[in-house]
């Protein structure tokens, strides 16, 4: 315990803990980092101990707690506890005193209304804090989760890699641990090359700088913030390429990041701008540069984890001598692939199955010239281009530079389809079709990109749901809900609309079932009933989480989905209720739409019928009842032709014209009158209102 | 220091010897990896304790160049080292072995970087990384978790060098062809391309244009009938060397393009199968 001037006694203290292991892969050290803190939270409270603060730290080799302002001991508990009756049988008061561990005579006596009770008073001591952490130690390691986890050794315990140490220090002592046969201690050790040997730590204060002093920044940010200001600065006039994650990953590559400038050979430079980077960044994590003009430059950055006593020149050379090979192998895939048009790959699609009861990948080329073709007729634009796309759509999958860098796929098409002189709206589809490549990324503009991009989620989608492969809870192998959410997205591009139930059947048709031999094959109805359900709460949560609407507004609008399944309509729907809610008009639209429906719903109940009849003008007594069957009227054909044309801002403004003559009607009609006749008509009347609101959304799902 | 490949190898058994390995030979049938060798496949599983290495030509016939890419071998070299259970400090022993053969970790910007070692033949799995040395991959580090199915207890790790990449860094060149494979200022400087340069053409052309597919289905069928029969013989390791045939068959299969996507998982399912019958087999006699 440390004294301070005075005789004061510091009552609080430092924890830290460090699990030292062999190099941690980079992209679980930010999950690791996370996961270490939530679990120290969760240990703590566990044991009733009290902290400030909270941090975890992690590099490449190890994970770092620090607990600020933990008591050195936990208070003394008391504890009352109530037994039986005084005069309870013998049985009842022995069973009382054996658990609690007294005598008769040490307990007390409470008087209550109900008589008189034992009880005994238990003072359970404080505990030390350094033999809970211990505790808490042990039970982190074991309690911790890896995606991935290793044995190694003769030992049974598994870790991301092998441990190598702990370090576990409270109020300056080390608190014991045995661990995977390591001791806990206050030692560690810095970089691997730069500063092996191990040193020891008083505190969380000493155990950073004097990683720092051993070639180790320990801060994840602050080693993200060094790599990105050394390679600007060593780009020079250059700027890095943008690229986050790759920032991210080198982060988790390096302890002590030295950032270094290397040199393409110029004659690599007329390769395509993805074929040079893809190499750069996916295997070697290089940074590639680019002018100010945004033109790639022939250099990139690189970022050592060493400060090498060459100033990196032996690093820079075989960094260099690594991507000029690879950039060599990519210049041969260049050359190789375009000795055959691209057309010729397909024969080798021929034998690469798309899924074994789905056909070869040839086969779904087929089917996407199939379905693509009856999309572009109904989207008026030119079918040959679109059909054309679509048989080369996947030729590029066989070339040996997509076998080589996958990550080009699309991006080789569209470039040697250019250099065939296809049609530029042809190749651009080629890249095209992969987008959105992210959720939240572009959608293609161009009509053959955004109809064949259409067709090939359409067609993966309907055949798996056709042969029962659907994602169930976290397992979904095919991917086929982002597949889904792209088609969603692709679907809210209004360059193109269309009936996606509609279009489900087109691809469920385009498949030659009778040639395919699948086990369990799901009828037309089913397929897209099942698939139809899964599109829509996958919009659903794009119209809330993405768009904003409160959830009210899209369940109204969802609600007549299948009226209407054309995602971009339902979607303007929305925004249009979104839009008539904000308003007072719509505000009291809806007040009377709900005293409407509430009169329709009893008085259906009662009458045991649906309104919905005929309205006989001739039967009406007031102007309030004549009026308004004159607005809706009137409106009804209107409303129904904005909904058809997808102008629904207007159809909802038109829809809020209506609120005067419904609160009129409401203010001097009485509905349930004693003329049967005169009743019914009226019960009529506001169904046909309630009809007319329908045509838009079904209100009686909006909240108000 | 002297960098040639040969003095790199024997460097490198000078090395590991000192460690405790007994230094083994290549094995005497075509493989495709170090990893394949009995002395590490069937050696990785069992209790007792093991440490070997050796130098082992692999042969991947799909990476064939007819002697023409500087970097692409129809058959390199691979150093292999298998140590059971693996020590502690096995990545400090690791690193001076490199400080051994003249590569200085500092120089060099080693590290270690996630990559996992799956082989679908073997059944086999671990985890490690791929060790590089200025952005060159030069080390498959593997902790074995599981071969021929079954688990590894206690684990071993495997290290396998590329020696021709390696030995080319040490040299500083880029064309494998040039690399000096004995002392290049000794009586009769040979290089790697003297060496090996008519075999890579000649190979290559074998596998890409002469091989008579039908044939290879042949043998691949009667490599496996064998081995099935030597299993049910219980002679483990002339079994084994069936699987290794029935393996090298299937990577000539495939390097030709004689194999749709379905059959060559059917191939690799079966050879599978053969390495799994017998490291069950090696498990009864070692564990039994």
């Amino acid at each position: 315990m440390r004294v301070v001037p005075f005789g004061w006694r510091i009552l609080v203290a430092e924890w830290l803990f460090e699990i030292l292991s062999e190099e941690i892969p980079s992209r679980m050290q930010g999950m690791a980092q996370e996961q270490l803190k939530s679990l120290a939270e969760a240990e703590l409270q566990v044991e009733g101990l009290d902290f400030d603060t909270i941090r975890t730290f992690v590099t490449p080799r190890r994970l770092t707690l620090v607990v600020e302002g933990l008591p050195l001991h936990t208070p003394e508990r008391v504890e009352e506890k109530k037994g039986p009756r005084v005069d309870a049988p013998a049985q009842a008061i022995e069973g009382f005193l054996k658990t609690t561990g007294v005598n008769r005579e040490a307990c007390d006596i409470l008087d209550t209304p109900k008589g008189q009770f034992l009880s005994v008073t238990i003072k359970q001591p404080g505990q030390l804090t350094e033999q809970i952490l211990s505790k808490v130690a042990l039970s982190l390691l074991e309690k911790f989760r890896w995606p991935k986890s290793m044995r190694w050794g003769s030992s049974s315990i598994t870790w991301i890699r092998p441990l190598r140490g702990l370090l576990c220090v409270f109020d300056e002592k080390i608190v014991h641990l045995s661990y995977a046969g390591l001791d806990a201690s206050n030692s560690t050790q810095g970089h691997r090359f730069l500063a092996p040997t191990p040193f020891e730590v008083q505190n969380f204060k000493d155990y950073e700088k004097k990683l720092r002093d051993h070639f180790v920044i320990l801060d994840w940010q602050e080693r993200r913030q060094i790599i990105k200001a050394d390679v600007a600065k060593v780009a020079g006039e250059l700027t890095p390429l943008k690229d986050e994650s790759l920032f991210d990953e080198v982060t988790g590559l390096v302890e002590w990041p030295v950032a270094l400038k290397g040199k393409v050979d110029e004659h690599f430079m007329n390769l395509p701008l993805e074929v040079i980077t893809t190499p750069m960044r996916v295997h070697q994590r290089y940074f590639p540069l680019i002018d100010e003009q945004g033109k790639l430059a022939p250099y990139f950055g690189v970022v050592a984890n060493v400060e090498a006593p060459d100033q990196g020149r032996t690093i820079v050379i075989g960094n260099e001598r690594v991507l000029r090979a690879r950039l060599a192998d990519a210049q041969f895939f260049w050359k190789q692939d375009q000795k055959h048009p691209l057309e010729h790959f397909n024969v080798s699609l021929k034998t690469r199955l798309f899924h074994q009861h789905l056909g070869s990948v040839f086969a779904k080329v087929e089917r996407l010239v199939a379905l693509s073709t009856r999309m572009a007729e109904k989207a008026e634009t030119d079918s040959k281009i679109v059909a054309r796309a679509a048989f080369l759509s996947k030729a590029d999958l066989a070339s040996q530079m997509v076998n080589e860098f996958p990550e080009v796929q699309g991006i080789m098409g569209r470039y040697y389809a250019q250099n065939q002189k296809e049609n530029p709206e042809v190749a651009r589809a080629l890249e095209e079709q992969y987008w959105p490549k992210a959720s939240g990324e572009k959608t293609p503009d161009a009509l053959p990109s955004l109809i064949l991009a259409m067709a090939d989620r359409l067609d993966t989608l309907v055949g798996f749901f056709a042969i029962g492969i659907t994602p169930t809870g976290s397992k979904d192998p095919f991917a086929l809900r982002r597949t889904g959410l792209g088609l969603i997205a692709l679907a809210l591009n209004p360059r193109f609309s269309l009936s996606m139930l509609e279009a489900l059947g087109w691809a469920y048709d385009a498949y030659p079932w009778d040639e395919l031999t699948v086990p369990q094959l799901k009828s037309k109805e089913e397929t897209l009933s099942n698939l139809w359900k899964f599109l829509l709460e996958r919009f659903k949560f794009s119209l809330r989480d993405v768009q904003g609407s409160p959830y009210d507004h899209v369940d109204a609008v969802l609600s007549v989905a299948d009226q209407n399944p054309n995602l971009f309509d339902l979607s303007l729907r929305v925004k249009a209720l979104d839009q008539l809610m904000d308003v007072e008009d719509g505000k009291n639209l809806l007040i009377a739409y709900k005293r409407a429906s509430n009169i329709l719903k009893i008085e259906e109940e009662k009458d045991k019928c649906l309104y919905g009849g005929q309205v006989k003008k001739e039967l009406f007594d007031l102007d309030e009842e004549n009026e308004l069957f004159k607005s809706l009227s009137q409106k009804l054909p209107e409303i129904e032709d904005f909904v058809k044309k997808g102008e629904f801002v207007k159809a909802v403004q038109d829809l809020a014209t209506l609120r005067l003559v419904v609160d009129q009607f409401f203010d001097k009609v009485v509905v349930n009158t004693e003329d049967k006749n005169k009743r019914v008509n009226r019960l009529h009347l506001l169904a046909y209102f309630r009809k007319t609101l329908y045509q838009v959304a079904d209100f009686s799902k909006i909240e108000g | 220091m002297k960098t040639d490949f040969q003095t790199v190898i024997l460097k490198l058994q000078e090395f590991w010897s000192q460690k405790g390995c007994v230094i083994l030979q290549p094995y005497d049938a075509e493989v495709g990896a170090g990893t394949f060798h009995p002395a590490t496949t069937l050696k990785a599983l069992g209790s007792k304790p093991w440490r070997a290495a050796y130098v082992q030509p692999s042969r991947r016939p799909g990476d064939g160049r007819y002697g023409e890419n500087p970097n692409r071998l129809y058959r390199h070299h691979q150093y292999q080292v298998i140590l059971k259970p693996s020590p502690n400090d096995i990545q400090d022993i690791y690193l001076d072995s490199l400080r051994y053969i003249g590569l200085d970790p500092i120089l060099h910007d080693v590290r270690f970087v996630e990559d996992d070692w799956e082989s679908p033949t073997l059944g086999a799995a671990g985890l490690g990384w791929e060790v590089w040395a200025g952005g060159q991959e030069v080390t498959q580090f593997t902790y074995f978790q599981q071969v021929g199915g079954f688990p590894c207890e206690p684990v071993s790790v495997e290290l396998t060098y590329g020696l021709e990449r390696l030995i080319m860094i040490l040299q500083g060149i880029e064309n494998v062809y040039g690399l000096a494979w004995n002392d290049p200022k000794g009586p009769s400087p040979m290089t790697y391309g003297d060496v090996a340069q008519q075999m890579e053409r000649e190979f290559s052309a074998f596998s890409f244009e002469h091989l008579d597919a039908s044939m290879v289905f042949r043998h691949f069928e009667d490599a496996e009938s064998m081995c099935t029969q030597l299993i049910a013989n219980k002679l483990v390791l002339p079994a084994y060397e069936y699987c290794l045939k029935a393996s090298h068959l299937f990577n000539l299969l495939d390097a030709c393009g004689a194999l749709s996507v379905t059959e060559r998982a059917n191939y690799i399912g079966r050879v599978r199968a053969l390495a799994h019958a017998c490291c069950t087999l090696w498990m009864e006699n070692t564990c039994g």
